[in-house]
C-alpha cells in the first residue's frame, strides 16, 4: 500500500515542484531539469504500477465535496498496465529531452515547455488513477490543454497553430461526448465514484449500454485517432517536439483506449456482437488508410504519425474481436484477443516512440524530415540508424522483434473466427483478415522505404550530407527502448502472463493456460496437460530450458480441445536461439572461406558512370510511387501545379506537375460536413434581412415555441 | 501532353529559279546567288549576317524545304554552310562566311529545331558560340571528361596527338528538366543491355513508376572521324566511310564514293550504279531484318525473334557468300566497284533474297496475328506527323510518322529513276507503324535488288581514273536508317581538307525524345528498338 | 498465339553443329590472307604494298600476313596483281602478343562461362557478330556460355571498338567491377590495334592501351564462330586443329601465336 501511495504522491511532488522550480533556475538548466523531474517522475510511476501488477491494487478516496459527492483515487492492475506502459515511454522522452531540448535555446520559452511537460506527465497519471468521474474527467482536459500547448510550442512555424488547434478542437467534441456519458452514469447511479456506478448500472438496458458505446467510442476515438476522427493526427506530430510526439504516440493514444476499455469493459459492459462489429471494422479501415497514407508520406514524422493511425486501427482490431467473441461465449479467445490487443498497445508505444526519438535526431541534426532530401545517414550517424532500424523491423513485424509477437496473435484471433456461430461474423472476419494482411504488407514497404531513403545510399541534400552524431542522451532512451522491443519479442511467455494478470479478473482465468502451455512445470505437477501431448512437445524440445529458466516455458501454443489439440503454436525464443545458432555456423563457414579467398570491395555498379549523383537515386517520392499508383482511387491527388515551360518554343526548360493530396477522412467527411454546416448557417443567413417586424416576429414565434414546449411536457 | 509544335506556315512549292527570285524579292542584296557549283543546286551566300536567321526560316517553314544539316569548315575565313532539301527543287545551301576571328554565330534552331543538336556539336568541336541557342555545352565531349575550351576540330588541333591533359570538370550535374517534387533521374547504361548493346547513357527523367522524359546522353563511340580523315588520302577516309558504322557500311561508302565522283566529275559505268543499288538494297534489307528482330526481342516474343535473328543471319552469310564480306566492306571505290559478280553468284543472292523475303513475309503476317505483340507496339512511343515534320525525322522512323520522303526519290542518284518502287509510308507515328514500314522497306528492297540484278549489262565496273583537284561535293544516300550526306572537300595537295558526314542517326536521336515522354517504363527498350537507331551512326 | 509454339517445333533444331562437327555453310565467315609464297622477292613487296594498314610484309619472296593489323578490306584480294591466298578458316584468335600465352579458366568455367560485352567505340560490325551468338544458328547457350548485362557475375570482359576516350572511364570501370578470376579478350582489329581509328587524340588505339588483354580475336568484324572460338579457348575447352597445321599456321613471329592449351 504504502509502497504504491509513496510514490504517487512523489509524481505529483516531483511534476509540481520541477514546474515552478523552472522558473526560478536559469533558462540553460532547464533542458537537465526537465529530463530529471521528467524521468524519475516516470520512475515513480513505474514503480507504483509494478506493485500494484505484482501486488494488491490501491484504493483511497481523496475527499468529499458535499452536494456532488467523493473524489477517489485508485490503481488497479488494469490502469497499472496503462501506467507502466505510460512510464516507460516518458522516461525515455524524458531522459532524451535533455539535450534535444538545447536545440530550442535562445528562441522558444524552455520554462515553459518545462512546465507543460511535467504538468503533462502529472495529468497523464492523473487519469490513470482517477477513480470518480469529476477527477477523471478534469484530468481528461487538463491532459487535452497541455497537448494543445506543447504541440503548439514551435508556434512560430507554419501550420503548427492550425495543427495543435485542430486537435484541441477533435479531442473537445469527443470530450463532450464523454463528458455527456459520465454525467448520464452519474445521474442514474447517483454518485460519482466508479465502483458505485459500476454496480448501480448493472441493470441497465440494452439501448442504454448501446448509447453509452456509442458515445464512448466516438469521444475516445478522438484522441486514440481511429477513423474518421484522426486529421489531427498526421499534422499535430510533425508540429510537435520529438519529445511530445513520442509521448502523444505512446501514451495519449493509449489513454483513449483506456478511457474506452474503462467505460466498455469495466463500468458498463456492452455484451452485444454488434459493439464488437463497429469497432473491429474501424479498427481495419483505420489500419489500412493509415498504412497507405503512412506508406505515400514523405515527412519522416508525418509518416510515423499515419503509421500510429495503423497501428491503432490494429489495436481496435484485436479489441473488436475481443467484445464479439465475449459477446458469443467464447471467453478464451476473448481473452486472447485482449491480450493481443494489449500486447500491441504495448509494442506500438515503444518501438513508435522509439522512432519517434530517432526521427527527432535526424530532424535536429539535418533540419530537414523530408525523406526526398535526407539519405545516406547511416554514415554519419550509425547508432541512431541502427536504434532506428531496430524499430523499423519491430514495427514492420519482423521477428525476433516484439512486432511480430502481436500481429501474429492478432492474425491467428482473427483466424479463430471458425469457432463463431454466424457466417455473417464469420465473413466479416476473413475480410478483415485480409485486410489485415495488406496493411501488415504495405506496413514493411512503408518501413523499408523510411529506413532506406532516410540512412542508406547517397544524400540528397546538402544539409544530410553533413549531419553530425547524435548526443548520448538522446541515444541511451532510444537503446532502451530498443532492447525493450527485442526481449518483448523474443520472450513473449513471460509477457503473456502479466498482461493476463492486468486484465483479471475481467478476462477468462484459461486464457494464460491456454495460450502458455506450462512445459516448464515439473512433469508431476503439469497435470493440466495430457501426457500424450506433453510428450510430442517433448520431442519438439519444448521443455529445453526447464529447471533453469523461471516461468511457465518458452512456447506459445493455442491448445483447443481433444480431436484438435494444437490450434497453432510457436516460439520466437527457440527460433532466435536457432537463428542466432545458424548465423553463427554460417559465420564459421564465411570465415573459413575469407581464409582462402580474397574478399573484394568495390564500388556500386552503376552501369559505367563517373559518379553516381544525388540526383540519380531514388527518391523516396519514387520509392513509394507504385503504391500511389495502385491506390490511385483512395489518394485521388488533386494536380495543383501543372506547367511546362520551353523556351523558343520547343526546348523543354521545365515540366512541373505538383499534387496534392486532400486526406481521405477530409475528403468524405469533414469537408462534405463543413459545407453542409455552411449550407446550413447559409440557410439561416437568409433570416437577416434587417426588417425590424421580421426579427420581432422570430422572437415572439420562438417565445411560443417554448411556451407550447413546456405546457406540453 | 507533348509541346505541340507551331502549326506550319503557308507552304508554296518552288522551283530552282522561282525560289532564287523570291529570296531575291526577300532579301535583296543581303542574300546573294551563287554559280560556284554550276548551277547544279540553289546556293545562296549570306552577306549579311542578320539575314541568315530570316532566311533559313523562310526556307524551313514557308519554302518547304527539309533541314539537312550543317557544315562548318574552317579556311581562311569561317565558312557555314546550311543544307536544306527541297521536294521541288533539291539540295538548297545557305553559306555564311565569317572572318576567323569570329567566335559568335546567330543560331537558327529557334526557327529550325532540326538545327539544334548541329550547333551544339559546332559549339563543342570548333568553339564556335550560337548566339540564342539556349543549351549549349557538355555535348559530344562529355565534362566528365574533357574540360571546356577543347576545339578538336580545328585545324590548330593535332588529331594525332595522345598525350595531353584531361582536366575533367569535377562538379559535373546533369540538366534536369522534370521539377515534380521527388523526382530524380535514373541513370541507364553506357554499359548496360547484357552488354551487347551499343555504348549511350540515358536520364531518364522520372517519379517512380512513370517515365515522364528520357534524355539520351550520346558520343560515348565519338572517334572523331571526321578529324582524323584531315589529311589522309581519299582511300584511306574511304576506309572511315565504311567503317564508322558498319550496319550501314555500304551505304555511306556510297555516298562517299559519290561525293568523290561529282567533286572529280567521275562517270560511274551503268554495270557498277546497277550493282550498286543491289548491294544498297541487300544491306538495308538486312539492317531492317536486324531491326525487326530487336524488336521482337524487346517486346520478348522469343519465337519471333528468333526467326528474326535466322533472317539476319542469313542475309550475313549470303552477303559474305556473295562479295566476301558478311558487312560489305571493301566493295566500293570512287568510280565504280571493286570487283564484279558472275552471273552465278547473282543468281545465288537472288536465291538467298527471294528465301530471306519468304522468312520475313511469314514473320510478318504471324506478328499481324499476336495480339500480345501487337498491344505492347500499338500506340507507344508515338510519333506526330506534325512533330516529325517539325523535327525532320528521317528514314522510317519519319516515314512511319506521315513523312514521305526518301532521297531515293526526291534527288534519285545512282540510277533509282530507273527502277520501280513506292515509298512505304505510314500516318500513324506509332512502334507498330514504324514495324509495318520496316516490312514494307524489306519488300520493296527485294523488289529493287531483282530489278537492278536482271536488268545488270556487261560493261566495265569502273570509270577511268582521273587527276584529283581541289573541289568539294556533297554525296548522299538513302542510308538504312535514313538520308545520309558525305560532304568531302578536296585541298591542293590533294587529301581531303575536310570531311563531314551527316548521319541519319544523329537526327532521330535528336527526335527521340518526342516519342520517350510519359511512358511506362517497361515500354522503353520498345519504344527503343522501334526506332533502330545507331549510336556509332550518329557519334562518328 | 499458339502458333508460336507449332512455329518453333516444326522449324526444328537449326544451331550448328559447332564445334563438334565443323561448320562449312557458305557465307559463315569472310575467311582471311594467309601468307602467300610468290616466286619473287619484288612480287612479294607489291603484294605487300597494296595493304592499307601494313598487315602485310614481304620476308624475302614471302608476303607475310599479321592478322592483328589487317582490317578485311579485301584490297589484296580483289582486284590487285598479286592477290595473296584466302582461306576459309575462322579459328585464329590467338594469346596476346603483349602477355604471351594466356591460361585458360579452367574447369569450373568449362560449362558456365559469362560474358560481358563492353562497346567501346565499336562500328557496330563487332557486336552485331557478338549477337549473333545468341541466334538460334549459334545458340552459344547450348555450350554453358552466357552474356551478362552485369560485371558482377562476368568471368570474360570481350571488348569491341577501339576504346574512345569517352568509354575509357566505363570500360576500365566494368573491368575492376568483374570479380577475379577474370579474362580480358579484345575482339576485332579495332580492339586490337585501333584498325582504321588507329590512335588518336578521341582513341586509345586498342584495348591493350588501357586493359592487359588475354586474348586477341582479329576480324574486321571477326565472324560470331571466331568469337566462339576464342571463347571456348578461355574457358579451356577448344581443340584447335586448324591453326597447329603447319602449312595454314602463320610464322611464329609475325602471326597470332596459339593459346597454350592444358
Ligand atoms: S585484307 Fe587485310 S591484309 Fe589484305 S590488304 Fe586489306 S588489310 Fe591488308
Amino acid at each position: 500500500m504504502l509502497l504504491t501511495l509513496v510514490p504517487l504522491i512523489l509524481v505529483f511532488v516531483l511534476c509540481g515542484a520541477g514546474a515552478l522550480l523552472g522558473f526560478v533556475l536559469p533558462e540553460r538548466r532547464t533542458p537537465a531539469l526537465t529530463a530529471l523531474c521528467g524521468s524519475l517522475a516516470a520512475a515513480m510511476a513505474l514503480l507504483a504500477g509494478a506493485n500494484v501488477l505484482y501486488g494488491s491494487p490501491f484504493s483511497g478516496q481523496l475527499w468529499t465535496i458535499e452536494p456532488l459527492g467523493t473524489l477517489a483515487v485508485s490503481l488497479d492492475r488494469l490502469s497499472a498496465f496503462f501506467l507502466i506502459v505510460a512510464a516507460v515511454v516518458i522516461l525515455a522522452s524524458s531522459i532524451f529531452s535533455a539535450s534535444y531540448l538545447k536545440r530550442y535555446a535562445g528562441h522558444h520559452s524552455l520554462r515553459a515547455f518545462n512546465a507543460g511537460y511535467l504538468l503533462l506527465i502529472a495529468a497523464i497519471v492523473l487519469i490513470l488513477i482517477a477513480d470518480d468521474v469529476l477527477s477523471f474527467l478534469l484530468a481528461w482536459e487538463a491532459m487535452s490543454i497541455l497537448c494543445y500547448l506543447l504541440v503548439n510550442f514551435e508556434h512560430l512555424r507554419d501550420g503548427s497553430s492550425q495543427a495543435a488547434y485542430l486537435m484541441l478542437a477533435t479531442g473537445e467534441a469527443g470530450f463532450i461526448a464523454v463528458e455527456f456519458v459520465f454525467v448520464f452514469l452519474a445521474i442514474k447511479a447517483g454518485s460519482l465514484e466508479f465502483g458505485q456506478l459500476k454496480t448501480a448500472l448493472a441493470g441497465l438496458g440494452p439501448a442504454a449500454r448501446w448509447g453509452i458505446f456509442l458515445a464512448t467510442f466516438f469521444g475516445f476515438s478522438t484522441k486514440t485517432g481511429l477513423v474518421p476522427l484522426n486529421s489531427w493526427l498526421p499534422r499535430a506530430h510533425p508540429a510537435a517536439p520529438a519529445n511530445v510526439s513520442a509521448i502523444l504516440s505512446g501514451t495519449i493514444l493509449n489513454l483513449g483506449f483506456y478511457g474506452f476499455i474503462r467505460v466498455n469493459f469495466d463500468l458498463v459492459p456492452t455484451g452485444t456482437t454488434g459493439t464488437g462489429v463497429v469497432v473491429l471494422v474501424v479498427g481495419t479501415v483505420s489500419a489500412l488508410v493509415g498504412i497507405l497514407y503512412a506508406t505515400a508520406e514523405g515527412d519522416l514524422k508525418a509518416l510515423l504519425a499515419h503509421s500510429s493511425i495503423e497501428n491503432m486501427g490494429v489495436i481496435a482490431i484485436g479489441v473488436g474481436a475481443a467484445l464479439i467473441f465475449a459477446a458469443s461465449q467464447l471467453p478464451v479467445l476473448a481473452g486472447m484477443a485482449f491480450i493481443a490487443a494489449f500486447y500491441h498497445m504495448l509494442n506500438h508505444s515503444l518501438y513508435k516512440s522509439l522512432l519517434f526519438l530517432g526521427a527527432g535526431v535526424v530532424d535536429e541534426r539535418t533540419g530537414t524530415r523530408d525523406l526526398d532530401k535526407l539519405g545516406g545517414l547511416i554514415r554519419l550517424m550509425p547508432y541512431t540508424a541502427g536504434l532506428f532500424l531496430i524499430g523499423a523491423l519491430a514495427i514492420s513485424a519482423v521477428p525476433p522483434f516484439n512486432g511480430f509477437v502481436s500481429e501474429w496473435l492478432t492474425f491467428e484471433m482473427l483466424l479463430r473466427s471458425v469457432e463463431l456461430p454466424s457466417t455473417s461474423l464469420r465473413l466479416l472476419f476473413a475480410l478483415c483478415g485480409a485486410g489485415l494482411a495488406l496493411t501488415a504488407a504495405l506496413a514493411v514497404t512503408c518501413f523499408v522505404k523510411a529506413f532506406a531513403m532516410g540512412f542508406l545510399g547517397v544524400s540528397r541534400s546538402e544539409a544530410a550530407s553533413c549531419a553530425s552524431k547524435a548526443h548520448k542522451t538522446e541515444i541511451a532512451p532510444m537503446a532502451l527502448l530498443a532492447v525493450l522491443c527485442l526481449l518483448l519479442g523474443l520472450l513473449p511467455t513471460y509477457v503473456i502472463p502479466v498482461l493476463d494478470q492486468s486484465l483479471s479478473p475481467r478476462i477468462d482465468p484459461h486464457t494464460v493456460q491456454a495460450l502458455v502451455p506450462p512445459f516448464f512445470a515439473p512433469a508431476a505437477a503439469s497435470t493440466e496437460l495430457p501426457p500424450a501431448f506433453l510428450a510430442d512437445f517433448h520431442n519438439l524440445g519444448a521443455q529445453l530450458g526447464q529447471r533453469i529458466l523461471p516461468g511457465r516455458g518458452l512456447v506459445l501454443l493455442h491448445r483447443g480441445g481433444a480431436e484438435n489439440p494444437v490450434i497453432f503454436a510457436m516460439s520466437p525464443s527457440y527460433a532466435f536461439a536457432a537463428l542466432v545458432l545458424l548465423l553463427f555456423l554460417a559465420w564459421l563457414v564465411f570465415a573459413r572461406l575469407a581464409r582462402t579467398r580474397k574478399l573484394a570491395r568495390n564500388e556500386l555498379w552503376a552501369g559505367g558512370i563517373p559518379k553516381l549523383l544525388p540526383e540519380m537515386v531514388y527518391t523516396a517520392t519514387g520509392f513509394s510511387n507504385p503504391v500511389r499508383v495502385v491506390f490511385d482511387a483512395v489518394f485521388r491527388p488533386a494536380i495543383i501545379e501543372s506547367k511546362r515551360e520551353t523556351v523558343a518554343v520547343h526546348f523543354r526548360t521545365a515540366i512541373l506537375r505538383r499534387r496534392q493530396d486532400i486526406y481521405l477522412v477530409d475528403r468524405l467527411f469533414f469537408l462534405p460536413l463543413a459545407a453542409l454546416l455552411r449550407w446550413i448557417a447559409g440557410q439561416f443567413a437568409r433570416m437577416h434581412h434587417g426588417r425590424l417586424n421580421a426579427y420581432v416576429t422570430y422572437a415572439v414565434g420562438f417565445l411560443l415555441f417554448v411556451l407550447l414546449l413546456g405546457l406540453y411536457s | 501532353m507533348t509541346v505541340s509544335p507551331p502549326p506550319p506556315a503557308q507552304q508554296r512549292m518552288f522551283d530552282t529559279t522561282a525560289l532564287a527570285t523570291e529570296v531575291a524579292r526577300r532579301f535583296g542584296t543581303a542574300v546573294t546567288r551563287t554559280s560556284e557549283n554550276g548551277g547544279a543546286a540553289s546556293w545562296f551566300v549570306v552577306e549579311d549576317r542578320s539575314a541568315l536567321v530570316p532566311l533559313c526560316r523562310f526556307l524551313f517553314s514557308e519554302a518547304g524545304c527539309g533541314f539537312a544539316g550543317m557544315i562548318v569548315e574552317e579556311r581562311n575565313e569561317w565558312n557555314l554552310r546550311y543544307l536544306f532539301l527541297n521536294p521541288g527543287c533539291g539540295w538548297v545551301y545557305c553559306i555564311l562566311r565569317l572572318p576567323l576571328s569570329t567566335r559568335t554565330v546567330p543560331s537558327i534552331s529557334v526557327p529550325v529545331h532540326p538545327a539544334d543538336w548541329y550547333e551544339r556539336e559546332a559549339e563543342d568541336l570548333f568553339g564556335l558560340t550560337f548566339q540564342g541557342h539556349p543549351r549549349l555545352g557538355d555535348f559530344v565531349l562529355h565534362d566528365q571528361v574533357w574540360q571546356e575550351g577543347l576545339t578538336p576540330m580545328r585545324k590548330a588541333f593535332d588529331a594525332g596527338q595522345t598525350q595531353f591533359e584531361l582536366r575533367p570538370q569535377q562538379d559535373w550535374r546533369p540538366t534536369l528538366v522534370v521539377q515534380d517534387p521527388g523526382a530524380f533521374a535514373m541513370p541507364v547504361g553506357p554499359v548496360y543491355e547484357g552488354g551487347i548493346g551499343e555504348s549511350v547513357h540515358f536520364l531518364l527523367e522520372t517519379v517512380g513508376e512513370d517515365v515522364i522524359r528520357a534524355v539520351p546522353r550520346l558520343f560515348y563511340n565519338y572517334r572523331g572521324v571526321e578529324k582524323i580523315a584531315e589529311g589522309k588520302s581519299l582511300w584511306d577516309v574511304l576506309l572511315l566511310a565504311e567503317r564508322f558504322s558498319a550496319k550501314s557500311a555500304f551505304a555511306h561508302s556510297l555516298a562517299y564514293c559519290q561525293a568523290v565522283e561529282t567533286a572529280l566529275h567521275l562517270e560511274t559505268p551503268p554495270r557498277a550504279r546497277h550493282l550498286r543499288v543491289a548491294l544498297s538494297e541487300l544491306e538495308r534489307l538486312r539492317h531492317h531484318a536486324g531491326v525487326i528482330n530487336g524488336i521482337c526481342r524487346s517486346t520478348a516474343l522469343a519465337v519471333s525473334e528468333s526467326h528474326a535473328a535466322i533472317i539476319e543471319e542469313k542475309l550475313l552469310r549470303a552477303s559474305a557468300a556473295f562479295s566476301g564480306h558478311r558487312y560489305l566492306f571493301g566493295l566500293n571505290t570512287p568510280g565504280g566497284l571493286r570487283r564484279d559478280f558472275d552471273s552465278e553468284a547473282t543468281s545465288a543472292l537472288l536465291r538467298s533474297v527471294d528465301d530471306a523475303l519468304q522468312l520475313l513475309e511469314r514473320l510478318e503476317q504471324r506478328l499481324s496475328y499476336s495480339s500480345s505483340f501487337l498491344d505492347r507496339l500499338e500506340d507507344v512511343g508515338v510519333v506526330s506527323p506534325a512533330s516529325a515534320r517539325h523535327l525532320n525525322l528521317l528514314g522510317p522512323v519519319g516515314r512511319a510518322s506521315g513523312l514521305r520522303r526518301d532521297v531515293r526519290r526526291v534527288c534519285p542518284y545512282s540510277g533509282y529513276q530507273h527502277f520501280q518502287f513506292q515509298v512505304a509510308h505510314e500516318e500513324e507515328g506509332d512502334g507498330y507503324a514504324r514495324l509495318r514500314v520496316l516490312f514494307a522497306e524489306a519488300r520493296q528492297s527485294a523488289s529493287l535488288i531483282h530489278q537492278a540484278i536482271e536488268t545488270l549489262e556487261p560493261g566495265p565496273l569502273c570509270a577511268d581514273p582521273v587527276p584529283i583537284r581541289a573541289a568539294a561535293a556533297l554525296g548522299w544516300v538513302e542510308a538504312p536508317i535514313g538520308a545520309a550526306g558525305h560532304w568531302v572537300s578536296f585541298g591542293r595537295d590533294g587529301t581531303i581538307e575536310r570531311y563531314r558526314i551527316l548521319s541519319p542517326s544523329f537526327r532521330n536521336w535528336m527526335g527521340l525524345h518526342v516519342a520517350v515522354e510519359d511512358f511506362a517504363f517497361q515500354d522503353f527498350p520498345i519504344i527503343l528498338s522501334t526506332f533502330g537507331l545507331s549510336a556509332t551512326e550518329c557519334d562518328r | 498465339m499458339s502458333f508460336w509454339f507449332w512455329h518453333g517445333l516444326r522449324n526444328g533444331i537449326q544451331s550448328t553443329r559447332y564445334p563438334h562437327a565443323p561448320e562449312t555453310a557458305p557465307g559463315v565467315t569472310p575467311g582471311r590472307p594467309v601468307d602467300t609464297q610468290f616466286s619473287s622477292a619484288e612480287e612479294a613487296a607489291e603484294a605487300a604494298a597494296v595493304c592499307p594498314t601494313g598487315a602485310i610484309h614481304a620476308e624475302s619472296a614471302r608476303a607475310v600476313v599479321d592478322l592483328r593489323k589487317c582490317i578485311w578490306c579485301q584490297r589484296c584480294r580483289f582486284g590487285c596483281p598479286r592477290p595473296l591466298h584466302w582461306e576459309t578458316s575462322h579459328t585464329w584468335a590467338a594469346g596476346s602478343a603483349a602477355r604471351g600465352a594466356a591460361s585458360p579458366l579452367g574447369s569450373p568455367f568449362g560449362h558456365s562461362l559469362h560474358v560481358m560485352v563492353v562497346d567501346a567505340g565499336d562500328c557496330g560490325a563487332c557486336l552485331n557478330e557478338v549477337k549473333q551468338l545468341n541466334n538460334p544458328l549459334y545458340n552459344i547457350h547450348r555450350l554453358g556460355i552466357f552474356f551478362t548485362p552485369t560485371p558482377r557475375a562476368a568471368d570474360v570482359l570481350l571488348v569491341v571498338g577501339p576504346v574512345s576516350e569517352n568509354m575509357k572511364g566505363p570500360l576500365l570501370k566494368t573491368y575492376e567491377a568483374m570479380p577475379e578470376p577474370k579474362r580480358v579478350l579484345a575482339a576485332g582489329t579495332c580492339a586490337i590495334t585501333g584498325g582504321v581509328f588507329g590512335r588518336s587524340f578521341m582513341s586509345h588505339g586498342g584495348v591493350p592501351s588501357v586493359l592487359p588483354v588475354d586474348l586477341e580475336i582479329p576480324g574486321d568484324p571477326p565472324p560470331p564462330l571466331a568469337i566462339l572460338d576464342a571463347l571456348l579457348l578461355t574457358a579451356g575447352r577448344a581443340k584447335h586443329s586448324t591453326l597447329s597445321n603447319p602449312e595454314t599456321a602463320p610464322s611464329p613471329d609475325h602471326g597470332p601465336r596459339l593459346v597454350k592449351l592444358p
